[in-house]
This record gives structure tokens, sequence and C-alpha cells, in this order.
């Protein structure tokens, strides 16, 4: 697997900064944010690329691709499945602000512009043709783009699927979430009490899945497996999720019927967490309902903001490196606990734990809603 | 496992000439459509507004996209055939290409005109690429399994596949597919630039000179029994560069076996991909539908499937983006629909 976040470059930057519980977010400045309530974001490092082109979501892709290729030389995909949201929106925006006066280059922003360019620019980099569908059902699109690979592998239909997700920040959304004004002037705080909204992010991550006998044939390392997928969509609002949770529910509920495991064999939750009063308290509800306040939960976005389409293939990332490295990642700026629901937060610091399975949770606009199981490798 | 099978209970489709395959060899109605910056003039095939009128007292469609109207017209079309009531183990699956266009760039031009402080909330939510699917969703009440692709002119075909998926897993029993386009002067100009639109307002498969852009929808229903088409779907391939599309679109049609078709609905649209199409199979066979209804682009694959089914025989369905990917379908029919 391979990953570019706010948290760093690569798998190993992840982790330390899960585990010292960095805060990732920062001001704006690669676009005029004087006229918006919210300042801050999750910006991932800048990564250098051969072609200046390259619009900085190719280049996440890429070093994604190339370090899950460089943990796993011999995987050789069949397909690539890939979740986003707004693919090379800043490059469309720099078309529109410049299309009034004719400009060098401008023919490139277009055709970088499409959300399958980055996904081609990763495959590219990796040598390959395989085909690739690419899921843009709004923040959940990630956790749906591993869910549904999953699911391909275990029908024999493929062995072998890149999935994961990604999207950069751009003014468009960046904007677009202030003015619902779901962006917040203060830290992102999930499940606290005085949360006040989510800051946005961005990012890629990348996870080689493939069948276990295939890959055990080869010899290739197994990380993690993939166990349950759960999908559900809520139509009670096209921005919010319905307040009795059963969005969440149905698929958290889906999700472990998938993997034949009941509430009590999961030892933690990567929870969407987006600190919006909404999501976080239809959320909250939901596990609540399911899993009562026993399991860990946490929302590691408080460190790095919410990278949308990016964010369920990030967060499984954590969840493999969690599993693997024995420790819960922490939910950091959290103060004081929401009365509106009991959950077992993981508060602030990350703590050593053994995890052999856990829930991720993504959830997005539209009434989608993904929820995978992941298992240390048997 | 390369190939998989479904069958086609219904379809549905939306073009410049309105609801049904009645036009014959019309040219699609040609429109006007202007950059108010600069004056610069496009020309385009919209569809009619009459098509949806009867969407207008949806709840969730009252403020939605000219693409929402369009899918969801389509999509009732094909459910209205299919016989079907969508239920709990019913799928959705909507293909787009440039998605909501219309509500992204007037998002964005508020925000670069009047300020971020005025940019409308209302808008915002109709700029995410599966607000159709959402809208759609809600309509037909589904609470499973919804999934928005997108992708360039093949995202139909992919959808389908997408769809076979899904039945073959035995996640769903049935399941929609649609797939549309709007337009908006910012895409006129967009693939102006790029060098792909005819000037002169006409699409002419194979003599050059450019493609003409038109809004556009089509959808399907598909289980794996009943219906009499058969549809058979291959995962394709991406293109690492447009000097591999006639490999690659090659390629793509072997993963179906030895075909043999009766006719071929392609996508040849005047365009550099015109090339690639030739390959596909002898001209007297050869249906290019988009120089009677325009180039919806990511609804256009899934146009070529609806005309497919109409058609008695094996009816093979090649499809190429313009920077993603080579896709492919057969469509066997029993009878002329």
């Amino acid at each position: 697997m391979g990953t570019v976040s706010p948290l760093g470059i690569g798998c190993r930057e992840a982790s330390r900064a899960l585990r010292e519980s960095g805060d990732c977010v920062a001001p704006v400045t690669m676009f005029d944010v004087s006229k918006c309530r919210s300042k801050t974001a999750g910006h991932a490092p800048s990564l250098p690329a051969d072609d200046e082109r390259l619009h900085p979501a190719s280049r996440m892709m890429i070093a994604a691709a190339l370090e899950a290729r460089a943990g796993d030389a011999g995987f050789v995909p069949e397909c690539a499945v890939i979740g986003t949201t707004s693919g090379g929106m800043s490059d469309g925006e720099r078309y529109f602000r410049t299309q009034s006066t004719r400009q060098r280059g401008q023919g490139a922003l277009i055709a970088n512009y499409p959300a399958q360019r980055p996904v081609l620019d990763a495959l590219r980099a990796l040598g390959s043709t395989a085909p690739a569908q690419i899921i843009a059902n709004a923040c959940a699109s990630g956790s749906n783009a591993i869910g549904h690979a999953f699911r391909l592998i275990r029908a024999g239909i493929h062995d072998r699927v890149l999935a994961g997700g990604y999207d950069a920040l751009c003014e468009l959304v960046y904007v677009g979430f202030d003015s619902l004004q779901a962006a917040t002037t203060d830290k992102v705080r999930p499940f606290d009490r005085g949360r006040s909204g989510l800051v946005l992010g961005e990012g890629a991550a990348l996870l080689t899945l493939e069948e276990r006998t295939s890959a055990q044939r080869r010899g290739a390392p197994i990380l993690a497996e993939v166990t349950g997928y759960g999908i559900s969509t809520d139509n009670h609002h096209l921005t919010q999720p319905h307040p009795s949770g059963i969005g969440p529910e149905l698929a958290m509920t889906r999700a472990l019927a998938d993997a034949r495991r009941g509430p009590g064999e999961i030892d933690y939750i990567n929870a969407h967490g987006t600190a919006t009063a909404f999501n976080d308290s239809s959320e909250g509800v939901a596990i609540g309902k399911v899993f009562g306040a026993r399991v860990p939960v946490s929302s590691t976005k408080g460190m790095m903001g919410h990278s949308l389409g990016a964010a369920g293939a990030i967060e499984a990332v954590f969840c493999v490196l969690a599993m693997n490295e024995r420790f819960l990642p922490p939910n950091i700026n959290y103060r004081e606990a929401d009365p509106a629901f009991d959950l077992n937060i993981v508060a602030n610091t990350a703590r050593e734990a053994e995890l052999r399975a856990v829930l991720s949770n993504s959830f997005g606009f539209g009434g989608t809603n993904a929820s995978i199981i992941l298992e240390v490798a048997r | 496992m390369s190939a998989l099978t479904s069958r086609i209970l219904g379809t549905g489709i939306v073009t410049p000439h309105g609801t049904s395959l009645a036009f014959g060899k019309e040219a699609p109605p040609v429109s006007e459509i202007t950059n108010p910056e600069t004056g610069r003039k496009h020309l385009i095939a919209t569809v009619p507004a009459a098509c949806s009128a009867h969407l207008g007292r949806e709840p969730r469609l009252r403020r939605a996209s000219t693409i929402s109207l369009l899918a969801a017209t389509a999509a009732q079309a094909a459910i209205l055939q299919s016989g079907i009531t969508p239920g709990s183990r019913t799928a959705l699956v909507l293909g787009v290409s440039n998605g909501c266009a219309q509500y992204t760039r007037r998002f964005y031009e508020q925000i670069v005109k009047t300020g971020a402080n005025t940019a409308s909330p209302l808008l915002f939510p109709e700029t995410v690429h599966n607000a159709p699917a959402s809208h759609l969703a809600a309509m037909l009440k589904l609470d499973g399994a919804t999934y928005t692709l997108i992708g360039d002119a093949t995202v139909g075909l992919q959808a389908l596949h997408f769809a076979n998926q899904l039945l073959t897993m035995g996640d769903a029993d049935h399941v929609i597919v649609a797939a549309a386009e709007e337009l908006d002067w910012i895409l006129a100009e967009g693939h102006h630039l790029w060098r792909l639109t005819s000037s002169t307002g006409t699409c002419r498969p194979y003599a050059g000179g450019g493609t003409l852009l038109a809004e556009g929808a089509a959808a399907a229903v598909l289980a794996l029994e009943g219906g009499s088409a058969k549809l058979t779907t291959v995962p394709g391939q991406t293109i690492p560069s447009r000097r591999h599309a006639t490999a690659a679109l090659r390629a793509t049609i072997s993963q179906l076996g030895d075909v043999q078709p009766d006719h071929i609905v392609d996508g040849a649209n005047g365009t550099w991909l015109d090339t690639a199409y030739a390959q596909c199979g002898p001209s007297d066979r050869r249906v290019s539908p988009k120089a009677n209804i325009g180039d919806a682009i990511g609804a256009s694959a899934l146009q070529q499937v609806v005309f497919a089914t109409a058609l008695a025989g094996r009816t093979l369905v090649p499809a190429l983006g313009w920077n993603q990917q080579a896709a492919a379908a057969l469509v066997e029919s029993s009878a002329e629909n």
C-alpha cells in the first residue's frame, strides 16, 4: 500500500504522525480565503514531478502507486477501482479564470481536468493498461472503491485489483463547504460536544488487493485482509444524514454480516467523524446502536482534515498500520463528551492495543454510506 | 473472469430529438450557446425541456440540474418498460463524464466575480458528481447500493460492466444503469479549444471535421434472467496515449471472443477516434448514431447500447474515450424491438 496525505509522504511518515497525534492542519495559501469563514486545511507535502504540467492529484497518485509497488513489485493489477470527488478541479478553475483570454497551456488544463486523469497517470507510472472504474460517491468513494474491489476478488471476477482514492484541495470545493457553514473556524474536534465543523484535506492512497491463495503462491507480503463491506443509501437530504443514523447503521450492519462478524468482534472503529454537527451526531448514534460504548472509536480527520474521495482509502491504510503496529490512532482536539451519544473515544493520544478486526466508515453527500472491515492477516 | 453477461429488461433514451428512437436519419436540431464574457459562440444540440417537464413535481428534482432531469427521464422510461418495481435488492449505477457542469460553472463564477462569501449554498451540493444518482435514488426510494462512475465517453459501458459485476456477485437482483450529459458554454468552449468540435454544427462520422456536442441520457434495467436481449460486457483497458487507441480497442473487442456481429453501433464522431472505430468491422455493418443525435459524451456509450437493443441479431457496441479507456459490449436481441 502507499499513501500521501497531510501526515506525510508514505506509510512510515503517516504512522509516526498518527502515533504522535500530529496536528497537520495549517492556513490555506494556495488560493484566497479572505472571504471565507474557515481559513485552514490539511495540505499534503508538495511532490516534485518530471512533467511540471502534472496536476497535484496525479503527483500524489503516482507517489502512492510507486510506494505500493515498492512494497510488492510482483503485483500486476487486473483492474483499478478508485474513488474521487473533484478530480483535477483546480485545473478547471484555472481554465475558467483564463478562458476570456487565449493563453498558452489552456489545452493542458482541459486535458488534465477530468477525474480519470490522475488514475491514468498512476497506471502509466506502473506500466499498466488495466481498466479503471472510478467511483464518484462523494466522501464515501474511497471506501466504496476498496469494498467493491474486495467483492470482485471474493466473487472470483478478478484476482488482483488496485484500489484506493484521491482528492486534491481546490477552491471550489473549499468555498462550497464554507458556504454550507460546514467548515470550522476552530480546530477540528470530531465527536466533541463543542465541535463546529470540518476542515478540508487532501491526499491519495492505494492498496494492492489480491486473492489470498494467489498472493501466497507468489510469496507476496500480506499486510491485512478485507473481510466485509456494507453500503447503504440514505434518502433524507442531499447534504444531511437522517438524524436517526439509519444510513450509517445499515452500512455497518451490512459490513458485519458480510464479514460474518458480530459487533463484539470489532476492536476499533475508524469513524467518518468529520466534526460537523450533523455527521458526528448521526454516526455517533449509529455506532452506539450497533456496538454500544465498548469499542474504541476515533476519527483521524482532526489531524489532517477531510480528504473527501481519498478519505476512505487513506483511513484504510491507517487501519492496516494500526493493526500491524498495535496501536489505536488518536482523536485529537477532543475536550468534552457529547451527551447525545455514548462512545469510547480514543481521546487525544494514541494507545497501545492488540487489534484483530477493525471497521472504517465513510459517508458522503447524496446519502452514500460505506463501511469496510479489515482484519489481521491469517 | 473477463466477460460478464446479463439480460436487458428495459431501456430509455433522451436525445435532442426527444425520448424515442423514431427520428430516422434526421440530423439533430442545433442551437447556439455563447460565452457571455467574450461573445464567442458555439453550436450544440440540446434536449427539449418538454422531455423532462413531468418531473417538475418530484420534490428532490425541483432545483436539480439538467443532468439529473435527463438521467431521471431515461431511467423512468427504462423502469417502465422493464416492468420491475425498484426495491431493496435494486441497485443504481449512474455514469457521468463532465457531470453537473452548469451548476459547477455558476458556483465558481460566483466565487470569482462576487466573492466566496456570496457563493450560494444551494448551488454547491448540486455540483457534486453523485447528486443526480442521489436524486434518482430518493425518487425510487432505494436504500441499497448506489454508485456514480465518472469517466470519458466509455463511462456508459463501464457502468453496464459495473452493473454486471453487481449482478454476478449477487449484490442485487436488478440494476438500473443510467448515463447522462448536460451542456454549458464552458464545456463547448473547452472542447473547441481541445480541437474536438465541428464548426458547422454537424457530426459526420468518418468524414472528419469534429464532433457536435449534445445533451442526452440513456438507461437500461439489467437482471440475470428475463428480457429479450442478452448483454455481454468486458473490462476493456486504459489507453496510454492516442496512438494506442486502435490496438486497445481491438484488444478490448477480443475480450468478447469471436463475435461475428450482424451490426456494429459505434461511437464514431468525426474526430481522431474514427480511425480506431474503422477497424471494428466492415462499413456496411456499421451504424454511427452520433450523426443523428450528436455527441452526449458521458451518455453516448449507453445511448449506443439502446440503439443496439432495437436491432435484431448480434450487435457489437465499441466505445473509445478521448483520454481514458477502450470499452465494448455485445447485445444479442432475439427480435426487432
